[in-house]
């Protein structure tokens, strides 16, 4: 969260402005050498848990509103991919749409439930993931509870998921620094620490907040759409379901709520840690992060991107010995 | 429909209002004093549920007295977490994005221990009770959901003396109004937070363990409760406990009239939908009906 302040090493600062492009250039020659196709895979839910965990941080983090629906967005997006897929419609047109959808559906949630402070929001959106998957379980033209199955008439590639996913993640990190450096982002943090106070200074909570979650949504639903035709099967019991709400929170908490590389951080982690243990550890992953959760927010709030910044900043100290201050 | 089906229908409701408070108050009482929006209430609710269900599977004992017997239980419980994790919390007036993930996290915590322990296989207690009717005239009311009723009705009372008699329950109401001014005169705020914990989850203990003799369970169990237990507290104002019962009702009265008009599958939506609907029109719960008036008057 902290700015680039004068009194950091000129090296410091010009690692972080390089540092964005060395991951995306790694990552983009990544496949030219010769990964398995399950390890590309796992890059692919990756990169997908990143944009959904960005998305969220936006509201979580930045403004400080816990969402525990984002699976709305999630399966929002997933489903208008799906749906236009399979009519026919180019991917990519498809992925735009599943963000706009559910930055609609955003704005038709935030109407209500921004209006109020305090708890409100957090417990509605409980609700409204709560309702919009009983109401998917009953919708005909999607299948229902049976699911959907999408069919392409494109041949599969996978290399051509990994760029998708790729660019839609580094689109979620572009997006999140913009956002995190503007006077947009600096409102959203003054809602955050106080409203009232963000209010007197001219900034409309609600409007900022609508704002916010819309981008937000987009995000989600972006990734949900991305998953989606990767997948070609979705079900409202997966995309729609708490656990995805779960996830997408957990991510940018594990991370580093309210900082950018914190949450793309959480994302990673998590994408990888969760392939192992579903894999090995069905019953204990949820145990395993719920503890995770509870440890963070007692002992470290600002995850495991605080917790590496507290042992860097250990280590300057020590290396530059009588040098005191930060 | 018949009068006589009006009539049997408005006594369910009222039946299941009973346990609807019951579930929700322990909620609200946190809230109060505390400004932590409990969820993990879900997860003691389950562990209320199957706390029940293993006292009658080994020991034959009969699921309402197991209810009565999971508020010491839970009690400590309460008590334990309080001291473990909720007291390391930032004080604050309003609820805080900590308390809400922290609780988020001890619920996920105990929803998978429940996991471990029992699998997710759906349990139920079968009683000689559970398919019992008592006949009044043409009306017929399920003797297990009466003695629900009464267990329920019987722990609001206590509560309710306990709140409106004792130096406790003035400390917990002062701590309501105001934390602030609740210590200048001399509340131990600590002591006071530590024992609403202790009554709240012990509340969610009991409510967990009667609502097992009605429904079958498994352990995400308190999920949709905790959504239904929202509605109830939002419609009472959050951390008014006569707003609870009055919540209560009116989410019964909703559910059960509703089953005349809205498709079974569509029902888990309702709660959500009144939720909505009190958010737009009536933000402050049905207490600011009439907190209005008292300020006015």
């Amino acid at each position: 969260m902290n700015q680039v302040t004068a009194a950091q090493p000129r090296w410091e600062s010009a690692v972080r402005v390089i540092f964005p492009w060395l991951l995306l250039a790694v990552l983009a020659v990544l496949p030219g050498v010769g990964l398995t196709p399950n390890i590309i895979r796992l890059f692919f839910i990756t990169f997908v848990w990143v944009t959904t965990s960005l998305g969220w941080n936006l509201l979580g983090g930045f403004t400080g509103q816990v969402s525990f629906g984002f699976a709305v967005f999630y399966g929002f997006g997933a489903y208008t991919a799906a749906l236009l897929i399979d009519r026919g419609l180019n991917p990519y047109l498809a992925f735009v749409a599943a963000a706009i959808i559910p930055a609609i559906a955003s704005v038709l949630i935030g109407l209500p439930t921004f209006r109020l402070r305090g708890p409100y929001f957090a417990i509605a959106t409980i609700g409204v993931s709560e309702a919009t998957r009983v109401i998917m379980n009953n919708l005909a033209f999607t299948g229902g509870a049976s699911g959907f199955r999408i069919v392409e008439e494109r041949a599969f590639r996978q290399v051509e998921h990994y760029y998708t996913a790729l660019g839609m993640a580094a689109l979620a990190v572009a997006v999140s620094l913009q956002i995190a450096h503007s006077k947009f982002g600096l409102g959203l943090r003054a809602i955050r620490q106080d409203e009232e106070a963000a209010a007197d200074l001219g900034v409309n909570p609600y409007g900022y907040k609508l704002a916010v979650h819309a981008v937000a949504a987009a995000l989600t639903g972006m990734a949900g759409g991305v998953y989606a035709r990767y997948a070609a099967f979705i079900h409202p019991q997966g995309v729609f379901a708490f656990q995805t709400s779960i996830y997408i929170l957990l991510m940018p908490v594990i991370g580093g709520i309210g900082t950018v590389w914190g949450a793309v951080l959480g994302g990673v982690v998590f994408g990888i840690v969760e392939e192992e243990l579903v894999a090995n550890f069905p019953e204990l992953h949820l145990l395993l992060y719920g503890s995770l959760l509870i440890l963070i927010i007692l002992v470290e709030p600002g995850g495991l991107a605080g917790l590496f910044g507290k042992v860097y900043r250990r280590w300057r100290k020590r290396r530059d010995g009588a040098h005191p201050g930060s | 429909m018949t009068f006589i089906d009006f009539l049997n229908l408005l006594i369910a409701a009222l039946m299941l209002a009973g346990i609807y408070a019951v579930m929700s108050v322990g909620m609200t009482v946190i809230y109060g004093v505390m400004k932590i929006v409990n969820l993990a209430h879900a997860g003691f609710m389950m562990l209320g549920a199957y706390f029940a269900f293993e006292l009658y599977e080994r020991l034959h004992l009969d699921p309402i007295l197991a209810a009565l017997l999971a508020f010491p239980a839970f009690f400590l419980a309460g008590i334990a977490v309080h001291w473990l994790l909720v007291r390391w919390l930032p004080h604050s007036d309003r609820p805080t994005l900590q308390s809400l993930l922290l609780m988020f996290g001890l619920w996920l915590v105990l929803q998978n221990i429940g996991y471990l322990i029992w699998g997710n296989t759906d349990r139920s207690i079968l009683s000689p009770r559970t398919l019992a009717l008592v006949h009044l005239g043409p009306i017929t009311i399920s003797s297990l959901r009466l003695s629900i009723f009464v267990a329920a009705v019987g722990c609001m009372v206590v509560l309710e003396i306990a709140l409106s008699r004792t130096w406790f329950g003035r400390s917990v109401r002062a701590l309501i109004q105001n934390r602030y001014a609740g210590r200048i005169v001399g509340v131990d705020t600590e002591r006071t937070a530590r024992l609403t914990f202790g009554i709240g989850i012990a509340f969610a203990g009991v409510a967990g363990a009667l609502l097992a003799t009605l429904y079958s369970f498994d352990p995400d169990f308190g999920r949709p409760f905790l959504l239904r237990a929202f509605v109830i507290i939002v419609l009472g104002g959050l951390d008014s406990v006569s707003g609870v019962a009055v919540g209560a009702l009116i989410l019964a009265l909703v559910e059960t009239f509703s089953i005349l008009f809205v498709p079974a599958g569509y029902q888990p939506a309702i709660s959500f939908s009144l939720l909505v609907l009190v958010l737009v029109v009536l933000p402050g719960g049905i207490a600011s009906i009439w907190a209005k008036r008292r300020r006015l008057a």
